[in-house]
Formats: structure tokens, sequence, C-alpha cells
């Protein structure tokens, strides 16, 4: 009996899932968004001469920029796409919708979290198949420490996406708020050029969750002998931003539009 | 039973009362209609019945339960029909139908659902491309896909042209034939009136008048209005006792007693030789009690 309730959950969040894939692959801007970005900055990166040669810090650039860039993929998807995406479905009244259907909540908000899972995943897969094979990357060493460094990222920053989504008023102001505070954290946190520990810049990064993520998945790769795979400062931080986001979410989150 | 028992609900927007005492009962199979001004309450009463939103007090029984508990299996038994509620833009009609239907443990089949609100030639296109028209039938498909046992319907035929609107009707009057309790709000008169068992009309946060849509507000015992137009030239008829109105050669006269006004008038008629062009006697229309009712009311802000 209790079996049977299980499995009825389970295909009901499937079912979540596959609609929410539908959705996210035949809007060709979210998906573009979300998984091109990703793979075309490190094209870009990779593909230019300097990028081969030159070192940031003690490693060669390309190594630098896989796992940047697949720390930027799963942010991208969990808390860009979701903050916009969330927003738009509450004033267009989906969300609404949503809650007047017998869809229990646990199961909608599992079924958008395991569509981010799988969209995370795959960019991330895509980001260490190109990495290395065409310039050479290297693959994480601890596979362990940099699933869980990724896991940590994924719940740290859907969190925030929910919290953000429920501060702000519309869509028209959802796309470019988020795009702008998104796009200075990851400039200000080194996703791009190598940020010296301890420098300036380095200590207002600190503050924010998007370094401590870019850290906590580039220690797996063990750039260098004496870094740990396991990032647990890092980790920590990351942890600390997802329970206040989850509090703010908690407090504000809504299901109507706003107009109303 | 009662599908729906409502007493001394009350809801509280900040300063705003929006809903004051409100009390009404819906039966088993019947159509019920709420009528009222935006901003009336009438939403908000909708929306504590479906569960959505937390009452201030007053008791509220749907279908047997209490809507505040939110229980899966009780939501499943109502179906809700909202306008202005996207749809998933990127799925197809028949994907978001079949999305929604495995929200039920006993859902209609899929196609049934689409045919029977119309959109069979376009279960294959993606929402996003659908007309206006064609969203609201996607909405009452949403609505029934669940074998609902109450349904509320919100303005279901907003936008709708004169023969979609019979459609509507037609879908509502047959989905009430089989057992089903609807729960209607609207803004059309001639709607409540075709489609209603019962109507209340709900102002400023309470009711002001409930009944069958032929006798709210005592419209089929008060009084009557005898209208006719006057050929050019002709004289108004003087009629004993009686206010006659006369405007661009068209006449109206309101009266309790309209058996003897028009035995007099028919005299008066024949006698002059003056045609009574168009001549009909009407009871006050339901617009007209409704009007009545809610004019006295001030109006109340939007209160959703």
């Amino acid at each position: 009996m209790r079996l049977a309730g299980v499995r009825r959950d389970l295909r009901l969040v499937a079912r979540q899932v596959y609609y929410e894939q539908l959705a996210f692959w035949r809007n060709p801007f979210g998906a573009i968004f979300t998984i091109g970005f990703s793979v075309i900055f490190l094209l870009l990166l990779a593909s230019s001469a300097s990028a081969r040669l030159r070192q940031i810090g003690d490693i060669r650039a390309v190594q630098y920029y896989v796992p940047g860039f697949a720390a930027y993929g799963v942010m991208s998807a969990c808390f860009n796409t979701l903050a916009v995406n969330l927003v738009g479905r509450r004033e267009t009244g989906l969300l609404k919708r949503l809650r007047l259907s017998p869809l229990p909540t646990w199961a909608l908000l599992a079924g958008i979290f395991c569509n981010l899972i799988l969209i995370s995943a795959l960019q991330v897969a895509l980001l260490l198949m190109i990495g290395h094979f065409a310039y050479g990357a290297l693959l994480p060493r601890n596979v362990g420490a940099f699933v869980l460094a990724l896991a940590a990222g994924v719940v740290c920053f859907s969190a925030l996406g929910v919290a953000v989504s429920s501060l702000l008023p519309n869509q028209e102001a959802a796309g470019p708020i988020i795009g702008i505070v998104y796009f200075v954290l990851l400039f200000l946190s080194g996703l791009w050029f190598y940020l010296p520990p301890r420098s300036g810049l380095a200590r207002v990064a600190d503050y924010f969750p998007v370094r401590h993520f870019l850290l906590a998945v580039q220690a797996p790769f063990e750039f260098q002998a004496k870094v740990s795979p396991w990032s647990f400062g890092d980790l920590a931080a990351l942890l600390v931003w997802g329970a206040a986001a989850t509090a703010v979410a908690l407090r504000r989150f809504r299901w109507e539009p706003r107009h109303h | 039973m009662d599908a729906v028992v409502v007493e001394g609900l009350a809801k509280r927007y900040g300063s705003l009362q929006a809903v004051r005492g409100v009390s009404f009962r819906v039966r088993r199979g019947e159509v019920f209609a709420l009528l009222g001004p935006n901003g009336a309450g009438k939403t908000t009463t909708v929306e504590i019945l479906e569960g959505f939103r937390e009452r201030d007090g007053g008791r509220v029984e749907v279908l047997g339960q209490d809507p505040r508990s939110r229980e899966r299996a009780f939501r499943a038994r109502l179906g809700i029909v909202l306008q202005e509620l996207a749809v998933e833009p990127m799925l197809t009609v028949r994907e978001a139908v079949a999305r929604n239907a495995g929200y039920y443990p006993n859902p209609r089949p899929v196609d049934e659902v689409i045919e029977l609100v119309g959109l069979r030639d376009k279960a294959g296109t993606r929402v996003k491309l659908l007309s206006g028209g064609q969203q609201r039938r996607l909405d009452v498909a949403l609505g029934i896909v669940g074998r609902p046992e109450l349904l509320f319907l919100d303005e279901p035929t907003t936008g709708f042209d004169p023969s979609a609107r019979r459609d509507a009707w037609e879908l509502v009057r047959s989905l009430s034939d089989g057992g089903t309790t609807i729960i209607l709000t609207t803004h059309y008169m001639d709607e409540a009136e075709a489609l209603a068992d019962r109507v209340a009309v709900i102002a400023s946060g309470a009711i002001v008048a409930e009944g069958p849509p032929a006798s709210l507000g005592g419209r089929d015992v008060g009084e009557a209005r005898i209208r006719f137009r006057l050929p050019p030239g002709s004289p108004a008829p003087e009629l004993r006792g009686v206010a006659v109105r006369v405007e661009d050669g068209l006449v109206e006269v309101a009266t309790d007693e309209e058996v003897a006004v028009l035995h007099e008038l028919t005299g008066w008629s024949l006698e002059h030789h003056v045609e009574l062009v168009g001549l009909t006697v009407e009871r006050l229309t339901l617009e007209d009690v409704y009007l009545r009712l809610t004019a006295t009311a001030p109006e109340v802000e939007a209160s959703r």
C-alpha cells in the first residue's frame, strides 16, 4: 500500500520533470542562455592562442576555465534561469494555477529542481568533455569532492534563485536586475581572470557565494599539490548562503501575480 | 447533503474588510451563480472555497471538508476554471491537458476532453499560439479533466463570440446534467439566467439578495414595464393614475397592474386608430434587479 503510494509519487515527479524538460528545450532563448553560454565562453577563451600557453596562477588557462565554467553552468541554470523563470510563472498566473490543482507543492518543487539538476549535469559533462578532448584539460582527480561541490552549488544557488524571484516585482525587471547582479559577481569572483587570494577584490568577493563556489569546484582538480580537493570552508559558506536564501524564500514566496 | 456550506465568512486585507459575514449553501448538482461588481468580494469568497486563500472567520465546508486543509484527495475532487492564468506556453494543447490529467486519480481521457471543448483541430498546437477564445477553452478543458464533483467557473465566457458562448453554455448544462455541482461567477446577467438554478448577489463583501434568477429581488411579482412606439405625429395616450414617459416616440409605462393598464391602452389605440408599434410587457430584467441591488453599495477597491 505504502509502496504503491511511493511509486505513484515517483511517477508524478518523473512526469513533472518530463514536462519541465519539454518546456525548457522548446524555449530557444532559455536553452541558449543557460547551456549555450557556458560552452561558448569556454570555446572562445580556450581557443585563443594565449589561453593555450598562458598560465593562470600556477596552471594552464584552459585548466582554470573548465571548472570555472562548469560552476558557471550550474549557477546559470539554478540561479539565473530559475529566478527569471519563477518570476515569469508567478506573474503570468502559472504558479497560481498549479497551486489550485491537486499537484502537491513538494512534487512541483521536486520537478523543478530535478530539471535543474539534469540541465546542470548536462552542462558539466559537456564542458568536461570539451575541455578534456579538445584542449587536453585534466578531469577532476577527486570525483567525490567534485560532485559534492556541484551539489552544494545546486542547493545554494537554487535557494538563491527562489529567494531573489520572490523579491522581484515583475518580469520586465527580473531579467536585467538578475543579469547585472550575476555578471558583476562573476566578474568580481574571478571567473574570467585569476584572483589572488587575500587581494582586495578577493576579500570583497569572499562575502558572496560565487567565489566560494568557484573555489570549491576548482579544488577537486588539484592543480596544486598542497591544495586539498575538499574545500570545506567554501562549502560551508555555500550552505550558509543557501540557508539564508531559504529563510527569505519561505517568508516571501508568493503564488499570485503582484498586480492582483 | 449540501456541496458547499458557508456561514459568516469573513476576510480582511489590511484595513479593507473584503468579505463581511457571507453565508450561503449550494446543493449537490446545482448550478449556483455569484454575481457582483468587481471588488465586491466574489473572487475572495471563491478562492477561500477553493482552498487557495485563508479565511479570517466563519465556517466553510466544501464537499464535506474544510478547504483550509488543502488535502490532495480533496483538491482532486474540485475543478477550477479561472481566467487570466497562463498555461505553460511551450507545451501543446494535448500535452498541457495530459500533464494536468496526471494530477487526478480518475481523469477523463485527454482526447475526449479536447473534443468536448472544441479544440480537436488545435490539439497539436502550442499553447502560446492559441487565440484568446481558444485559451479560454483550454482553461475549461483543464478544469474538467479530473472529473470534478464541484466545478468553479470564473467568468467562463468573457470574450467569447455569441456562438462560442452558446457552446460553452451547452457544455455547462451537460456537465450539470451529469451531476457536477457548479459555482459560476459572471458579469453577464443572461448567462446567470440561462445557467443558474440559484443566484446570489454580493456587494461590498455581503450578500444582498439570493434566489432563483426568475424571482430574484421580487422581480416576478414587482412592477412591469409596458413599452411601445408611437407613429410620428401621434399624441401620447392619457392613462388614469399612471405615469407615462415619452422619449423620441418611445413610450414607457411602469405599473403594478399591467392587465388593467393594457386594457385601457389597447382601447385607446383602437379608438384613436393609433398603432402601438412593437408593444412589449416586461417584468424587471435580472439586470435591472442587479443594478438596483448593487447601486446602493459603495464601490470597493479591487480586493484581490
